[in-house]
Formats: C-alpha cells, sequence, structure tokens
C-alpha cells in the first residue's frame, strides 16, 4: 500500500503529462491551427480544363494524378469534367473563362468534334489526349503512337510461336486511343512480323468490362485457326485469359494483354500470358499540363509528344520487379 | 487545470472559426442564391419581352441585367480549387449571358425573328446550364462544409475525451498525493503509538523512530526517541543503585554475621578461661603433688600438659612468635608421647634463628600436629612419624607438617581447601585443621597458596603455611 502510495503521484504525473503533450499535439496539427497545404488556397495563373470519360479504370485515375502533380508546380490550376455524364460543359468552355483543355476524346463522335472545333475557334488551345480527333494549328497530341504500340506487339508475337500466325486484334471502346488510328498499330504489327503475319482480324469490345469474354468465345468458334489474341484494354485482357482457360485452350491460344494490373503480371509470371503493353498514365497527364503550360506561357509547344510505352514479357518481368 | 482552460479555450477559439467559416460559407451561398435570383429575373422579363415586345418588359429586363453586371465581381482570380475554378467558370458563364442577353433584345429590335428564336434557345441552354453550375457549387460547398463541421466535431470530441482524462488524472493524482501526504504524518504516529505501547510494557531496546515527516511529527517522533532514552538512562541507573545497595545490605549482613561470631567466640574464650585457670592451678597442684610423692614420670606428664595449658591461656594474641607456638606443639605432643611411648615420633626440621625472627598465627601447629595423630595413625599399629618442617624461602616462610598416615581423601582435600565462614555452633570440628586452614585465609585473603595439602593414599600427607613475610597480616576487623 505504502509503495503504491509512494509511485502512484509519479504514475499519475506521467500519464497527465503525456495526456497533455498529446492533448497540445492534437491542437497544433488540426487544420484549424496548422491547416494543410493542400487546404490553402493559392492564386494562380491558368486554369486549364480537362475532359475526361466517366471510366474509373486505374488508367484515368493515373492520368488525373499527373495531371495534378504537374500543377503543384506550374502556375496553373486544373478542374475534371466527366465527358459522358457532362457534355455540356465542354460546350460551354468558350463561355468559361478557362485557358486551355486536355481533352481524352473518344472516336468519332461528331459531337465531340464539333464541340473541339468551336472552341479552336475561341483561340483555346486544346491538348488530345491519346486520340487526335481533331487536327488544327490550335490542338496539340500527347499520347503514345500507336504505331510503336503495333511494332512492340509484333516483337511479343513473333516468340509465340514458329511459322505462320494468326492473330486476332481487340480494340476497344474502353480505350479509344488504340481506335483512332488503328491501322497505325496493325500497320507496325505487320511491319515486325512481315510474311509471318498469315491472317489478322480485328475487332472491338464494348464499354461493357465483360465484353471481352463474350468475345473470346465467339471468335474461337468462329476462327478456331487463331493463334494469338491481342487486347487493348486491362479489363479485356483479364476476361479474355479467363475465357480462355475456360475452354482448355491455355498454350494453343496465346494472349498479348494491356496494362500492367497485378493480376496481369501474375498471369504473365504463371505464363498465362505473352506478355503486356503498358502505356505511361502518369507521364501523358503531366505532360498534358505541362503542354498546355508552356501554350499560355510561351504561346507555342510541340504538336506532338511521345509519352511512350514498355513491354513486359516473362523475361522482363523479374526486372520490373527488383 | 490550467490547461483544462487552455483546451476548453481552444475548442471555443474553433467553434468561432468554424462559425466564420459557416458564416462565409452562408454568405458566399447567398451570393450565389442572389445571382441565381437576379438570372431568373432576367430570363422571364426577357421570355415576356421577346414575346410580348412589352416596353415594361424591356425597362425590367434592363434593370436586372444592370443589376447582374453590377453585382458580378471584376477580380476572379484561380484558386487550385474546384469550387472557387466552377465559381469563375459562374461568372465569366454570366458575363457571356448578359452579352447574350443584350444581343438577343438587339435581335428582337431589329425582329430578326430566326435569330432571335435560335439565339433565346441557345440562351436557355446556357441559363439552365449556369443555373445548375450555382446548385453544383453550392452543393460543393455544403458537402465541404459537413466535411469542415465533422472534422470540427471529431477534434471537439478528441478534446473533450482528452480534457475529461485529464481532469481524472489531476484528481487521482491530486487525491494520490493527499493520500501520500496523510500517510507521511500517520505512518510515524502509529510507529510513536507502537513505541508507546512496547515502552509501557517494559520494552525499552527499540529503534529510534527516524521515518521522515512534516517538521512538526519530526520534532515529536526526535523528543520521543529522547525520552526513551532518557527513561532507559534512568532504569540503568536505578537498576545499578539498587545494586550497590544490595551489595551494601550483603556486607551489612556479612559484618554483623562477623560480629556476631566475634562475640560469640570472645565469650567462647572468656568461658574456655576459666576452666584452663583452674585445671592449671589444680595441675600444678598436681605437680608438686607428684613430685612430693616421687612419681617422676606423672610428674613429667602434669608439667607437660600444665605448660600446654599455660600456651593456651596465655597466648591471646592472633599472631605468636614461631618459637612460642613450636614450644606449645611439642608439649602437647610429649604429653601424647606418654601416651604412646612405641607409636608416635616427632621430627623437627626447625632453623633456629627463625623461631625468634618470625612469627605465626597462633594455635596453627597443635592442631595440625593433633589432627595427623588423630586421623592419620587412626588404627595403626606401627610407628606414626610426624615431620615439623620450618624454612624460610625468600619472602616466604614456609610451615610444613608432614605425617606419613593413611592420607587425606581428595574430594575432604578440596572441601578443606574452599575458603568459607563456619558457624561454630554448627560443627564440632572447629578448633581442628578446617579451623587452621579457614584462619589462614582470613589471615592472608590475597594469598590463595597460603596453606597447601599434599596428601597420597597411604603414603601420607603434608600440609604446608606458606607466610608471605612481606604482606601484612589481615588482623584489623
Amino acid at each position: 500500500m505504502h509503495r503504491f502510495l509512494k509511485i502512484a503521484p509519479l504514475v499519475f504525473a506521467t500519464i497527465a503529462l503525456f495526456l497533455v503533450v498529446l492533448t497540445l499535439r492534437l491542437m497544433f496539427l488540426s487544420p484549424f491551427v496548422s491547416p494543410r497545404e493542400e487546404d490553402t488556397l493559392k492564386e494562380k495563373s491558368f486554369h486549364f480544363a480537362f475532359f475526361l470519360p466517366s471510366s474509373q479504370y486505374p488508367f484515368f485515375q493515373t492520368l488525373k494524378e499527373g495531371a495534378l502533380n504537374a500543377t503543384e508546380n506550374m502556375d496553373c490550376s486544373i478542374s475534371f469534367h466527366d465527358l459522358d455524364s457532362d457534355p455540356l460543359s465542354l460546350d460551354m468552355v468558350p463561355y468559361s473563362g478557362v485557358d486551355g483543355i486536355g481533352i481524352y476524346a473518344p472516336v468519332d463522335d461528331e459531337y465531340i468534334r464539333k464541340a473541339l472545333g468551336h472552341i479552336a475557334q475561341a483561340g483555346i488551345p486544346i491538348v488530345q489526349i491519346e486520340n487526335e480527333v481533331l487536327r488544327d494549328e490550335t490542338t496539340f497530341f500527347i499520347g503514345t503512337n500507336n504505331f510503336e504500340s503495333g511494332k512492340a506487339i509484333g516483337s511479343l508475337a513473333e516468340d509465340a510461336k514458329l511459322g505462320l500466325l494468326n492473330i486476332a486484334l481487340i480494340y476497344s471502346d474502353k480505350n479509344p486511343g488504340f481506335l483512332s488510328e488503328g491501322n497505325l498499330v496493325e500497320m507496325g504489327l505487320v511491319t515486325v512480323l512481315g510474311p509471318r503475319l498469315n491472317h489478322l482480324i480485328t475487332d472491338r469490345t464494348s464499354s461493357n468490362p465483360l465484353d471481352g469474354e463474350r468475345l473470346t468465345y465467339e471468335l474461337m468458334l468462329e476462327a478456331p485457326s487463331i493463334d494469338i489474341i491481342v487486347l487493348t484494354n486491362p479489363m479485356d485482357t483479364l476476361v479474355t485469359v479467363q475465357a480462355v482457360i475456360d475452354l482448355n485452350l491455355v498454350g494453343e491460344v496465346q494472349i498479348i494483354g494491356f496494362g500492367d494490373d497485378p493480376t496481369i503480371m501474375e498471369y504473365i509470371e504463371k505464363g498465362l500470358l505473352l506478355g503486356t503493353i503498358v502505356r505511361n498514365p502518369h507521364r501523358i497527364g503531366f505532360s498534358a499540363v505541362m503542354a498546355l503550360q508552356e501554350i499560355s506561357t510561351m504561346g507555342y509547344t510541340s504538336a506532338y509528344v511521345d509519352t511512350g510505352l514498355s513491354v513486359i514479357s516473362p523475361k522482363t518481368i523479374g526486372r520490373i520487379h527488383d | 487545470m490550467g490547461f483544462t482552460f487552455v483546451s476548453f479555450g481552444f475548442i471555443f477559439m474553433n467553434s468561432l472559426k468554424i462559425q466564420e467559416i459557416a458564416d462565409q460559407r452562408f454568405a458566399d451561398e447567398q451570393f450565389l442564391h442572389e445571382l441565381s435570383v437576379q438570372l431568373r429575373d432576367i430570363q422571364e422579363p426577357l421570355e415576356a419581352y421577346l414575346s410580348t415586345f412589352s416596353s415594361s418588359s424591356l425597362s425590367q429586363l434592363l434593370f436586372a441585367t444592370e443589376t447582374l453586371r453590377e453585382a458580378l465581381p471584376d477580380e476572379r482570380p484561380i484558386y487550385n480549387d474546384f469550387s472557387e475554378l466552377m465559381r469563375r467558370d459562374i461568372y465569366f458563364l454570366m458575363d457571356t449571358y448578359l452579352l447574350r442577353v443584350d444581343l438577343l433584345v438587339d435581335q428582337k429590335r431589329g425582329r430578326k425573328v430566326s435569330s432571335y428564336t435560335q439565339g433565346f434557345e441557345e440562351l436557355s441552354i446556357l441559363y439552365n446550364y449556369i443555373v445548375e453550375r450555382i446548385d453544383e457549387v453550392s452543393l460543393r460547398g455544403f458537402r465541404n462544409q459537413l466535411g469542415e463541421y465533422r472534422n470540427f466535431l471529431v477534434l471537439f470530441r478528441k478534446m473533450q475525451m482528452y480534457s475529461l482524462l485529464l481532469i481524472m488524472l489531476i484528481m487521482a493524482l491530486a487525491f494520490s498525493i493527499l493520500m501520500k501526504n496523510v500517510n507521511t504524518i500517520s505512518k510515524p504516529l502509529f510507529e510513536l503509538s507502537g513505541m508507546a505501547a512496547q515502552i509501557s510494557s517494559g520494552n525499552l531496546d527499540l529503534p529510534d523512530i527516524n521515518t521522515p515527516s512534516v517538521k512538526e511529527i519530526n520534532h515529536v517522533s526526535m523528543a520521543f526517541n529522547d525520552m526513551k532514552k532518557s527513561i532507559a538512562h534512568y532504569i540503568e541507573e536505578l537498576k545499578k543503585q539498587k545494586n550497590i545497595e544490595q551489595q551494601i545490605m550483603t556486607e551489612r549482613v556479612r559484618n554483623l554475621k562477623m560480629e556476631q561470631l566475634l562475640k560469640r567466640m570472645e565469650l567462647y574464650t572468656m568461658q574456655a578461661q576459666m576452666n584452663p585457670h583452674f585445671l592449671f592451678n589444680t595441675l600444678n597442684t598436681g605437680v608438686q603433688l607428684a613430685i612430693v610423692e616421687k612419681a617422676e614420670k606423672t610428674a613429667d606428664f602434669m608439667e607437660n600438659l600444665a605448660a600446654l595449658f599455660r600456651y593456651n591461656i596465655r597466648e591471646k594474641k592472633f599472631f605468636v612468635s614461631l618459637r612460642h607456638e613450636v614450644e606449645g606443639m611439642q608439649s602437647y605432643f610429649n604429653i601424647l608421647k606418654i601416651r604412646f611411648p612405641h607409636s608416635l615420633s616427632l621430627i623437627m626440621d626447625v632453623q633456629e634463628e627463625l623461631l625468634d625472627r618470625y612469627s605465626a598465627p597462633v594455635m596453627v601447629l597443635q592442631p595440625l600436629v593433633e589432627n595427623s595423630i588423630l586421623h592419620a595413625f587412626k588404627d595403626r599399629e606401627r610407628l606414626g612419624t610426624v615431620t615439623l618442617s620450618i624454612r624460610y624461602e625468600n619472602p616466604f616462610l614456609r610451615i610444613s607438617v608432614k605425617d606419613d598416615g593413611v592420607g587425606i581423601p581428595e574430594k575432604t582435600v578440596k572441601a578443606l581447601l574452599t575458603p568459607h565462614t563456619h558457624d561454630y555452633q554448627l560443627s564440632s570440628k572447629v578448633m581442628g585443621l578446617e579451623n587452621v586452614i579457614q584462619r589462614c585465609y582470613f589471615f592472608y585473603p590475597d594469598e590463595q597458596n597460603v596453606i597447601e595439602i599434599n596428601s597420597n593414599n597411604d603414603l601420607g600427607t603434608e600440609i604446608i603455611i606458606n607466610i608471605n613475610t612481606e604482606v601484612e597480616p589481615c588482623i584489623e576487623f
């Protein structure tokens, strides 16, 4: 009892002191005393609007992150607009005081082409990301060279098997960047494979995430001689691999995927995928903001910026992990 | 407690801040709402003007457009916040809206029906878009405000919880300090009461109370410790005094006994002197009668007997010269020699010059010789020899009486050599060997070896009196 009475004040005082420190820390770290840097309003000189599809694919999320990262060190602010649910915002660009726009436009959309025409006519710089639907003096392109993408796919296909190759190239509305100049992809493919390319089938999946599975089943029924299926979208890649497994065609039909989802990387390690084409959305977003900033401050920028791509195959995946 | 005030102050300041934010939000919202109302105030008269061409609608329209134009801010900074960007967009869109309204009015005045019809349709789209944008900004602002309010509530609850815990801890701390102080005071008091109980039961061998406490209690403890020591000291002194008194009492009793003994001895002496005088006179008469009757042997016997009586009667000192003592012993032996002419022999080994130079306690040789004759040669038919030896070995005078008798048992020797006082009434042998030994101890209390007895069974006994000639005998009472 006496021993407890001796140490009790010390124990209580220590806990109280700890609590005081904790409370003071809470006070000083609270946003009311020390507001976070991202919460403080900073005045900028330019406002750029980005119009992106409503897709929640990691590709677009990373693209947004890249664009936001760019604004931290540049004298501009950006706002994102949903191109699918709010196309009217694109129409209103000429009247809303925006200094420039970046757009990831779908293919063959006359409405968007027309809106972009109005914007260009108002003298507002336009950076088209991955897909160039309007070519004008005020428009610029940021993205991957599809011809190079075709060549990368061809180089992966070369290792699939000896002899002639029957390839199915599946475009997707989920990644219209490939679609806009689809012929460039095919040209790149032909350039690499040459006479070994026996037969090339092209098809297209909708924006439905599961559409790739349906298409795979149809392809296997209609063209059973296909050696390689090339996908241009991560979701299509995942469901196609599953369909090939379900059809018990692993090994007989090789798959070249798109994207670097962890599951896709796992498939490569297991040998279910011949390889995958990976674009750099963060760099794309960053480059788009940088291009708009250059146009706004200096009046010009490169008309075409290739953000590059990388190829991951079972041979190179080890380096990725390292 | 101060900290609690600080925390509550912090909460109060933040609540003011959140009110300020809310006020700002409400003001912004109010401003947007006013813009929306003013926009509607334009759209309705515009429609009326385009359809009816009425001047009242036009004046109403012009007033509304002017009001809206004045309400729109001239400064439109770009911030890194989506709501602020949307607000800025709205202002620009309203600029466009007002320009288009002016254009429509001009087209109406110019009767360009298809143009203002088409233009009104586009303006309506713009109007709806602006209203939607205003709603969106309001909704977003409301959500942001809710988020801030929620953050404030979370912070407020945490602060409340911490403050409550702190108050409880401070109370616990205060209580523990109080209990500790109470214990600091009560513990020495408890020890004091325990010590008091021990002291009251007579136990003074207790450690001091040294438990640190408040100044007053420390003084009480020190005083109590001093009191305990004082009591112990006084009790010790009392015990010493009591011992001294007991020793004095013992000494007094001993002196009384000794005095009693002396008186008794004096009485015995006086009694003894009465009879020997009569006997001495009688014996002298007998000696003369024996001489008259020519009985020489009888006369010799009685003469020795008379000499022995004379010695016994006349010598009243404690110490006499050795010569007198030896002569007394010889008279006694001559009497016995007459009785036992063939069984007793006395050998004298005495240096003549010592007899007059030194003295010895009175009546020591005769009892020693008597002891040898009575006990050593008891039931013995052959010749018994008694040897008297007197020597001087500086500084000791050694008087030895040796016989070749049966010897004395060791146990008896040990009992004889034990110094003690003797009650004459209890023993009739007091005048014998024991008397001699105890008197020697009496006269020389510091000389442990004043008397020695060397005895062997059937080989005889030697009794030695060692008188230290440099030590005065203790003859004062």
